[in-house]
């Protein structure tokens, strides 16, 4: 019976290991970036631009054209999305791509953001957030085979590699450091 | 072994075809289904919210902001509003700089003695804790202040926040 076990814990443990590899890197990796999103925008790389410009920006009848012309300046008139006055002197631009500019309509000095995704980690964390109720799904069956990689280690190997040796060492390490969280 | 892998595929394929995406979900909500609720001017909100209360409203304005964290929380804005929108599911970031028409049940916060009581309580238990240093403290403790004062100065029990719960959005040309 335990040698049944063992084996069909070795067949499971490795073949749902094989083929939830993409999804284990997509969790490992958009779980540091969001671990530590307060050092860091782990979506966005950000490029801050500081700029003085002398283009009427107040509210009046011209100010679309205005802005227009400043983003000739400073970036490209084809990435205007929208705009609005945050406050009585402050103009806010918008940018296709989650980009902005923000100036100052009183002495035109402004700052632009720019945005730009960072490869793999826009798509990791994007998956990492649950974007759709399929992917729901499909994650909740990743978490229950993490659970049944749990399992099926104990079982895998057997002597003082196992459980009951150097393996149980190790398992015991892993459940007494998350409890020590706690009672800290 | 293979007989796993048949059955792994199968699972993926089922998954894979089930193609409902939450924000693709609110990206296309159609036009109709938003005229359903009371449009009110986004700058007349924090006039008018309070005769809306847990009913649902539709107004225009620009996606100033969606919370990096969770993605549930935006700040849609015009000139002269700034309003909190909170949502059960995640917001698409691509909104961001967008002008939409969104609907939404106004939900409404009160600030009185009571909230402020409790604040202050939390404030010192976060500061003996050490959650908060001395400038948080303070800080906290000059916000409840303001709080007092405005409703002192109003002559009112409670102060008002409103807030929209999602319910769709339109984004407009």
């Amino acid at each position: 019976m335990l040698k049944k076990t063992r084996k069909w814990s070795r067949i499971l443990h490795r073949d749902i290991g094989f083929f939830f590899i993409g999804s284990t890197l997509i969790y490992g990796i958009s779980g540091i970036a969001l671990n530590h999103m307060s050092d860091w925008n782990p979506n966005y790389s950000v490029e801050v631009v500081h700029f003085t410009s002398n283009i009427p920006l107040q509210k009046s009848s011209q100010i679309k054209t205005n802005i227009l012309k400043l983003l000739d300046q400073v970036d490209d008139r084809a990435h205007y999305k929208k705009h609005y006055y945050p406050k009585a002197h402050q103009l806010k631009i918008f940018l296709k791509g989650g980009s902005s500019i923000i100036v100052n309509t009183y002495n035109g000095k402004g700052t632009a953001e720019y945005l730009k995704k960072r490869p793999l980690f826009y798509q990791s964390n994007y998956l990492h957030y649950n974007p759709s109720r399929a992917w729901t799904w499909f994650s909740d069956a990743f978490a229950v085979a993490l659970i049944l990689f749990a399992l099926s280690s104990l079982f895998m190997t057997k002597g003082k590699n196992g459980i009951l040796g150097r393996g149980g060492i190790y398992a015991l390490l892993g459940i007494i450091i998350p409890i020590l969280f706690l009672l800290i | 072994m293979r007989k796993i892998a048949i059955a792994i595929s199968l699972i993926a394929t089922i998954i894979a075809c089930k193609t409902d995406k939450k924000d693709a979900e609110k990206a296309s909500i159609p036009a109709e289904q938003i005229t359903e609720a009371t449009s009110i001017n986004i700058d007349d909100f924090d006039l008018k919210a309070g005769d809306f209360i847990n009913q649902e409203i539709a107004l225009t304005g620009i996606v100033d902001h969606v919370c990096k964290h969770g993605g549930k929380k935006m700040l849609l804005v015009s000139d002269a509003a700034k309003i909190h929108v909170t949502s059960e599911e995640r917001f698409d970031d691509k909104l961001i700089g967008s002008e939409i028409t969104l609907s939404g049940v106004v939900k409404e916060e009160r600030i009185d003695e009571a909230y402020c009581l409790k604040m202050e309580s939390d404030n010192i238990k976060n500061h003996s804790e050490g959650k908060y240093n001395n400038d948080d403290f303070k800080k906290k403790k000059k916000h409840i202040q303001q709080y007092r004062d405005e409703m002192k100065e109003k002559n009112v029990d409670h102060l008002s926040n409103y807030s929209l719960e999602y319910v769709s959005h339109n984004e407009t040309k």
